[in-house]
């Protein structure tokens, strides 16, 4: 290559001004601030971006923080015992964390565009965002930790020690868990290419949030009814396999009981989360580099078995009772792109599947105690009535909002159609394998009796009403609206309203079942339940379009 | 799918503007508005940013409604009988948004389901656009929307816009991410269809594009309407030379060029 000229005179030219601040810091502040910010405030008014970080993040840290109270509940266990629960449940919290930012914060396209042909090293790009990474994870670990910590204190062989020594293993797991995430990209990225990446992560992230949710709720149940936690020892092997426990192994070495197999536990633990960083940071850093590079390229992300998918799902839709159910060309058309975003869209089912893991915790937990004489089921399929409900609602949001345009420009009195598409793709694709899934677990938990399986029947036959509330006055088109608007409060306010009728609905059922009176319930209810769905229909399909102010 | 109104609207106006007017708050976006366009024009409408394009476009496919006055688009009321507004109209938003998450196969399906066209009826005719667009049967089958380049895409919602075969269609910006050869066989395609009767209104800030394809050109500014009348014919009268110096005298862009001068000085060492 040859070099540039130089100026007149053959001087080299003058060395550029020291910059006030370091890029470092500067990428630093820059991921930090977006990150805080949430990227996709882009296209919304000035008003809908959070106006101060510091406030949000201060909220984050004290849910954070008051969820590290059900800390107490080991309150009369062992060091290692209270440790193996903070280390294991801030694992579950930063790995749902980190699994659902690191891809965002990672591998942005448009980032590529914005930075990469600035006068920036690849590498520092990554050390940034790692740095972001870690710093936000040592924050939530800490708020999450800190009752924790107190604990740690008064347990049987507890002491003043352990939160020196618990803050020490919580900085290492929590740069064990980023590493791991970024570790498990590179590899991804190193040994499957850009193109099957994003699918592989986002399942992986699902699934990971799902079981952080509900695993956070069911866990802690579980520990309180069977007395886990009491009978767990540190000579078991199979601990060694488990990060939590190296670390808990740490905390009882140093601030606890100090056994043999404690010692052995934080040894094994240290060189693992070494070798991690090495490999995530340092070895495999390169990958990042040709992996931001790809980010440029337009090759893309193919539908995994599309056209197989494609065809399966049109005939399926060919097919009867679906043919009839959906025979509207709009609704049609809209029950596909449900499905295509419940199936494909990353932000969608990210979104989606954790909302709604932690609601159905309370039918799960009301099972494990034995159906509670009927009721438990009964509640158990009256608060399936949440699935369609949560599910239409967290539909209308989508980064692809803007395409809704597309709606309002057809030939369409209004969006009823188009909802009817996504209620019947909800109840059909979630609904309805959630009721299964239900009713099996029933099963199983309550004796396997085929017959108590009829008391899910009461809220099965509300299901259908329950999709048609959040539709009502022409609301919840799917995809029609930017992210940033949702609002969790009506969320919950319904959540909780269909916990209590839940609770009437399964109270009357299963009163009816044990006077003898079930068959009777089941005709009066079919009969209110088609009355009340014929009417909130008509309501649905009266709306009309409100103007795009 | 709709056929071209030709007969219906034989000596009249296929949109017709009456005293238009948009107000967002107390902002004016588009002020009393009036305009005849009759079947069978290339319309160029033109304006600088915020001008009101964008907002009219919109009022016109019926996407919003106006404020007062009213207009008429292939012979419907726009207040009363906006669904059959709808139907007549084909609409390309400047802002090219789409489904990302779909493949453009599916994509044109969900449109054409959105205008009750047949779904063989739309397989055939979106071969028919492949075709003419140059793209990959494969490519839309396989591929999401999210991964297809900004050219491939523009050609997408190209398609939707004119899958009904709609006698009214809007462009806003259209050639904004078309290559070289793609670009001239939709400005090919816009004059056939305008000497076929249908009705094109084009929206654009590519000024020498719009001089050419243009059979008139309508300017406004700050929502209201300046200028009106065949490209050649106002180029002549102004004395301007060009459509752009046209507009650029009339929408104070005039000093631009002196500006742009002044400005380029400070970057010398």
């Amino acid at each position: 290559m040859t070099p540039p000229p130089l100026p007149a005179g053959g001087e080299s030219p003058p060395p550029a001004p020291p910059l006030a601040v370091s890029p470092a810091r500067t990428l630093r502040r820059l991921f930090l601030t977006l990150f805080l910010r949430g990227r996709s405030a882009r296209g919304l008014q000035k008003a809908g971006v959070p106006r101060s970080i510091g406030k949000k993040l201060f909220w984050v840290l004290f849910i954070y923080g008051l969820m590290g109270f059900m800390a107490l509940v080991c309150a009369n266990q062992p060091v290692f015992t209270l440790s193996l629960y903070l280390h294991g449940m801030t694992l579950v919290f930063l790995g749902m964390f980190v699994a659902a930012s690191a891809g965002e914060i990672l591998f942005n396209q448009q980032e590529a565009d914005i930075l990469l042909h600035r006068p920036v090293d690849p590498r520092a790009l990554l050390w940034a965002k790692i740095a972001v990474l870690v710093q936000v994870s040592l924050w939530l670990a800490g708020a999450f930790n800190l009752v924790g910590m107190a604990v740690g204190v008064v347990v049987p062989d507890g002491g003043w020690l352990f939160p020196l020594v618990h803050a020490v293993s919580t900085a290492l797991e929590a740069l064990f868990c980023t590493g791991m995430v970024v570790l498990v990209y590179q590899l991804c990225l190193r040994w499957f290419g850009r193109e099957r990446l994003d699918g592989l992560m986002t399942t992986a992230q699902v699934l990971l949030a799902i079981t952080a949710v509900a695993g956070g709720q069911i866990v802690p149940r579980i520990i309180g009814r069977f007395g886990v936690v009491s009978k767990l020892a540190t000579d078991a092997w199979w601990l060694g396999l488990m990060p939590p426990a190296w670390f808990a192994g740490f905390d009882d070495a140093l601030a606890g009981g100090g056994s043999h197999n404690s010692w052995l536990l934080a040894g094994l633990g240290l060189p693992v989360t070494a070798g991690v960083l090495w490999l995530a940071f340092g070895k495999l850093a390169d990958n990042y580099v040709s992996g931001l590079q790809m980010m440029g390229e337009t090759a893309a992300p193919r539908v995994s078995r599309g056209p197989a998918r494609r065809r399966w799902l049109d005939r399926l839709l060919a097919l009867p009772p679906l043919c009839w159910w959906v025979r509207d060309s709009v609704a049609r058309g809209s029950f596909l792109l449900t499905l295509a975003y419940l199936t494909r869209d990353r932000d969608m089912k990210l979104r989606v599947y954790p909302g709604m893991a932690p609601m159905l915790v309370m039918p799960f937990v009301m099972l494990m105690q034995g159906g509670m004489g009927g009721f438990g089921i009964a509640f158990t399929g009256a608060y399936l009535g949440l699935v369609p409900m949560l599910a239409l609602s967290m539909l209308q949001f989508s980064q692809h909002w803007q395409a809704s345009d597309l709606f309002r420009a057809a030939p369409l009195a209004g969006p009823a159609p188009l909802y009817h598409g996504a209620r019947r793709a909800v109840l059909l694709f979630l609904a309805l394998p959630l009721t299964v899934f239900f009713a099996v677990v029933a099963w199983l938990m309550t004796g396997r009796s085929g017959a108590n399986l009829l008391l899910l029947l009461p809220g099965a036959i509300m299901l259908p009403l329950y999709a048609l509330i959040p539709g009502l006055g022409g609301r919840a088109i799917p995809l029609s609206q930017p992210i940033e608007s949702a609002k969790s409060a009506g969320r919950g306010l319904r959540m909780i309203g269909v916990m209590f009728a839940s609770f009437a609905l399964a109270g009357l059922a299963s009163a009816a079942w044990q006077t003898g009176w079930f068959a009777w319930f089941l005709l009066a209810e079919s009969v209110v339940a088609v009355g009340l769905y014929l009417i909130l229909r008509q309501k649905v399909s009266l709306a009309r379009w409100s103007s795009m102010e | 799918m709709a056929k071209p109104r030709r007969l219906r609207h034989k000596g009249g106006a296929m949109i017709s503007l009456q005293h238009l007017t948009k107000q967002f708050g107390t902002q004016t976006a588009v002020d009393d508005l009036s305009l005849d366009i009759p079947a069978g024009q290339i319309v160029g409408f033109l304006g600088p940013n915020g001008a009101g394009k964008s907002t009219t476009l919109k009022m016109l496919t019926g996407m919003i409604e106006p404020t007062s006055g009213n207009a008429k688009v292939a012979g419907f009321d726009l207040r009363t009988q906006v669904l059959e507004v709808k139907r007549q109209v084909g609409f390309v938003p400047e802002s090219g948004a789409v489904f990302e998450s779909l493949t453009g196969l599916e994509y044109l399906e969900l449109v054409a389901a959105l205008y009750a066209i047949p779904p063989d009826a739309a397989r055939a005719r979106i071969r028919q656009f492949i075709a003419f667009f140059d793209l990959s049967f494969d490519t839309l089958t396989d591929k999401l929307l999210g991964a297809y380049s900004k050219g491939m895409r523009r050609k997408v919602v190209i398609t939707a816009a004119l899958l009904h075969n709609p006698p009214v269609v809007f462009f806003d910006e259209p050639l904004d991410g078309l290559d070289a050869n793609a670009a001239v066989g939709f400005k090919a395609l816009i004059q056939t269809l305008a000497r076929e009767g249908r009705t094109i209104v084009y929206s654009s800030h590519i000024l020498d594009v719009v001089e050419r394809v243009c059979d008139r050109v309508v300017i406004i500014d700050k929502g209201k309407l300046i200028l009106d009348g065949r490209p050649d014919v106002l180029v002549a009268e102004h004395q301007a030379g060009t459509l752009e110096h046209l507009f650029t005298q009339l929408t104070g862009g005039g000093e631009l060029e002196r500006r742009a001068a002044d400005f380029a000085k400070t970057f010398r060492p």
